[in-house]
């Protein structure tokens, strides 16, 4: 007999507070998406176009119906049209994240931004030497706002390409120059991609598609690496520290704040709140033993990896963590939170306060956060919440955390290294690591719970295969324990030498989403350090949960910076094998890297690890069959 | 005579045969107009999800003999010959869900009908778009279907289609070729999650 609802997750605190939820007769997103079956073929292969008036219009698979919209377009221009807006729409939401960071840059640079500072001077001299913004004889709010100006340009359309595109290996910045992908602005390929997909202007499915390339590379070398960047000068650059995962973080003795949502700005301040000497006096008058801030979804990584602030779950337990009954507020910003929370919250005491002039929710109360009132704000939210821990009733915790060790930036990974890349390299020449895999992404309803993410850390780490992660995958493998410290138990020998060497689990968690950037840098210094392209590398990046949007311009992104990408979920463009087989085949010829589509992580780490053994063999270092 | 006949492995579960079917039964006839409209219309065509979240167009077999017919004490189920169509009568109705526990299909439904006395609860099905019928029109349902899974054609043409692909695939050195290879590329790794779900 199965356990009640383990068809849905493999977590036991999302088990058991489904359960919870089912007696509380709330509805969670597993009930929803069971009531969206059957879903839409068209829109499931990207064959229905709503991009203008004259349609909507769908195309036949079957090849009997339509085989053309109103204006002509095919099922190919369709499907890239389509795709396009995809890549689109997550290139402009870790872009606008990152020009939300770049704001406050400006603003702490010119004396405006109350309670923010510079936490890491050296970096924002670093970047700003990069940006060629001058530092000699300036302080740092100077440099602050002079590289604030600077990052605003690569928004802008004055420039022939974005200025962190450098970073990349020169082999690299070659073929995308030859390729005609190299981004000239954030805002301007997003700009354009919604330009070119308007009816009547680009109708070749490849060139489109080619446009999705640089408009993705906008945001992976663009606007995301802007975010952790500033993100980083702001809030300090992460070093390793212990932390906990999943649901058991919340205190039943103590105050519970959550955060959900994906910008620092403003988690960060209600953190400072919170660890508040008034704040935390309150709290005691109240009968608390004081305030524990959690996180959900990336924010929450953004404060793990700087503060050790513990996480209470991802994606699809941001419902479940509030059916507990024990969270007394939850803050957030902007992306990924889903509109039914203020509907569960609404069965307990918990309040949901909405923070970003561009996000709003139904049923809860906006408190603004901008530069100049954040300090402040925070305050009175934190106190709210602390206010609130009277009215709480019965609460269900019902596990006990999970011990990890996080914070591992491109920075911090050097340095628990000694400094500089060469041992990691000298590890993999001699192949006690085969090589590495990024494991980024979401939660699906499609997928059962972390099984995919899960499955394959555990099959990558248990063959040598050191695992990066971040996002919601990086709370998953946390939960599952592979950062606890003496984790490297289970990985394979030749890794578990190395990280009991250095001290590390197999799998390091390396920030949030936009933070899939570092795994771009890494991915760099590692190419540049042994003189060939990343796609020469034994990398590969995975994505076995995926949902969004933001997602999928992120798998274009590591795609087109040569790192090969199996995705779980298929995308939205079986409409067009034309299409298929361009991105699982034919791409290779055009950036050395391709997309694959395996649901089944079994099945993907023997993918992943065939890719490694391959790469190994060309750079001529020892390889495996598979 | 020309009959609504369903192909199911061709139905992409996109539901547009349901709100055509309700526009269709509505006053207005208008999908946009007829949302607001009292009683709101209904669809009497229900797309299903099978196992493997596939969908399938169920909609009334116009069975015969038709057991909510012989199932129906104050005689509001009758067939109309002419258009070989099981039909209920709203004003004979009394409500009493006999039919549905009859139906082997489930494709019953009670609620008020723009053609039923207002305020009265009656059975409704399928009528095979009688009132389009009568304007030499085909039924909505099959009108919306993009994807040909549901077709209106005479039996004997759909059978002797069905039988010739048959013969088609066991001809000697025959290819089986999919009727859409994306379709299926998609069906295929949707099964894989589902499995995983539910092993």
């Amino acid at each position: 007999m199965n356990k009640p609802f383990e068809n849905s997750t493999i977590c036991e605190d999302s088990q058991l507070l489904l359960q919870k939820a089912a007696r509380d007769q709330i509805e969670t997103v597993w009930e929803r998406h069971q009531a969206q079956q059957p879903q839409c073929g068209f829109c499931e292969m990207g064959l229905s176009c709503r991009n203008c008036v004259m349609g909507p219009c769908r195309v036949d698979p079957f090849g009997e119906g339509p085989q053309k919209g109103v204006c002509g377009a095919d099922a190919d221009i369709i499907v890239a049209r389509n795709l396009g807006r995809m890549i689109a729409a997550g290139a402009a939401s870790h872009s606008d994240h990152g020009r939300d960071l770049v704001d406050v840059l400006g603003e702490v640079g010119s004396g405006n931004g109350s309670g923010y500072q510079i936490r890491d001077p050296e970096k924002l001299k670093r970047v700003a030497a990069e940006y060629g913004v001058a530092t000699d004889g300036k302080d740092d709010f100077q440099i602050a706002a002079g590289l604030a100006d600077a990052m605003k340009e690569d928004y802008g359309c004055k420039q022939k390409s974005i200025t962190l595109i450098s970073r990349a290996p020169a082999k690299r910045q070659e073929l995308w120059n030859n390729l005609g992908v190299t981004p000239r602005g954030i805002d301007r390929e997003t700009s354009e991609m919604m330009h070119r997909t308007h009816m009547g202007v680009d109708n070749d499915w490849q060139s489109l598609l080619l446009h999705g390339v640089r408009n993705a590379l906008s945001d992976g070398w663009g606007g995301s690496m802007i975010a952790t960047e500033v993100s980083d000068i702001l809030f300090g650059t992460p070093t390793p520290r212990a932390t906990r995962f999943n649901v058991g973080v919340l205190a039943k003795d103590q105050v519970n704040i959550i955060v959900h949502g994906h910008n620092p700005v403003v988690s960060e301040m209600v953190l400072h709140a919170a660890q508040s000497e008034e704040m935390l006096k309150l709290a005691e008058s109240k009968g608390a033993k004081g305030i524990n801030l959690a996180g959900v979804c990336c924010t929450g990584n953004e404060l793990l990896m700087r503060h050790g602030v513990a996480m209470a779950g991802n994606h699809l337990s941001t419902e479940l963590v509030l059916s507990t009954g024990a969270v007394e507020m939850m803050l957030v910003d902007y992306q990924c939170i889903m509109p039914s929370l203020a509907t569960v919250a609404s069965c307990y005491h918990t309040k949901m306060i909405s923070t970003s002039d561009k996000a709003r929710f139904p049923g809860m109360e906006h408190q603004e956060f901008h530069p100049e009132n954040a300090a402040e704000t925070a305050m009175t939210v934190v106190r709210q919440a602390v206010e609130n821990f009277a009215n709480r009733g019965e609460a269900f915790i019902p596990v006990d955390s999970v011990d990890a060790l996080g914070g591992f930036s491109v920075e911090s990974i050097v340095n628990a290294l000694g400094g500089s890349p060469d041992p990691l390299i000298d590890a993999i020449k001699a192949g006690k690591i085969r090589g590495a895999v990024g494991i980024v992404g979401c939660n699906n309803p499609k997928i059962k719970q972390d099984h995919g993410h899960v499955s394959l850390a555990q099959r990558l780490i248990e063959n040598d295969i050191l695992v990066v992660d971040t996002g919601c995958a990086a709370v998953a493998n946390a939960k599952a324990g592979f950062k606890m410290t003496d984790a490297a138990e289970l990985a394979g020998p030749g890794l578990q030498e190395i990280c009991g060497a250095l001290g590390v689990p197999p799998v390091l968690h390396m920030g949030s989403c936009v933070d899939n950037v570092r795994i771009l840098v890494l991915a760099s210094a590692l190419a540049n350090a042994l003189n060939v392209d990343i796609s020469d590398l034994p990398i590969a990046g995975a994505a076995p949960e995926w949902y969004s949007e933001k997602a999928a311009t992120i798998g274009v992104y590591f795609v087109a910076s040569g790192v090969f990408t199996v995705l779980g979920p298929m995308p939205p463009i079986t409409g067009s094998l034309n299409i298929v087989n361009l991105l699982t085949e034919g791409l290779n010829d055009v950036v050395g890297a391709t997309f694959a589509v395996e649901p089944d992580p079994e099945k993907a780490a023997i993918l992943i690890r065939r890719h490694i053994e391959s790469k190994r063999k060309a750079l001529g270092l020892p390889a495996e069959d598979v | 005579m020309k009959k609504v006949i369903v192909h199911p492995e061709r139905c992409v579960g996109c539901m547009q045969c349901m709100l055509a079917c309700a526009a269709a039964h509505s006053k207005t006839k208008s999908l946009f107009l007829a949302v607001s409209e009292k009683p709101q219309p209904k669809p009497r065509v229900h797309v299903g999800v099978g196992l493997y979240e596939e969908g399938f167009p169920n909609r009334c077999r116009h069975c015969n003999p038709a057991p909510c017919q012989l199932a129906c004490l104050p005689g509001a189920i009758f067939r109309d010959n002419e258009i070989d169509t099981v039909l209920i009568d709203p004003d004979k109705c009394i409500n009493c869900a006999s039919c549905a526990m009859a139906c082997p299909f489930g494709v019953i439904r009670y609620h008020e009908d723009a053609v039923a006395p207002p305020g009265k609860t009656v059975a409704v099905k399928c009528d095979n778009c009688y009132e389009r019928r009568q304007q030499k029109r085909i039924p909505a349902c099959v009108e919306a279907c993009m994807v040909a899974a549901l077709t209106f054609e005479t039996e004997a043409a759909a059978m002797k289609r069905k039988t010739d692909e048959i013969s088609r695939s066991v001809s000697t050195g025959a290819e089986t070729a999919a009727l859409s290879p994306g379709f299926e590329l998609l069906n295929t790794l949707k099964k894989v999650q589902i499995e995983m779900r539910n092993p």
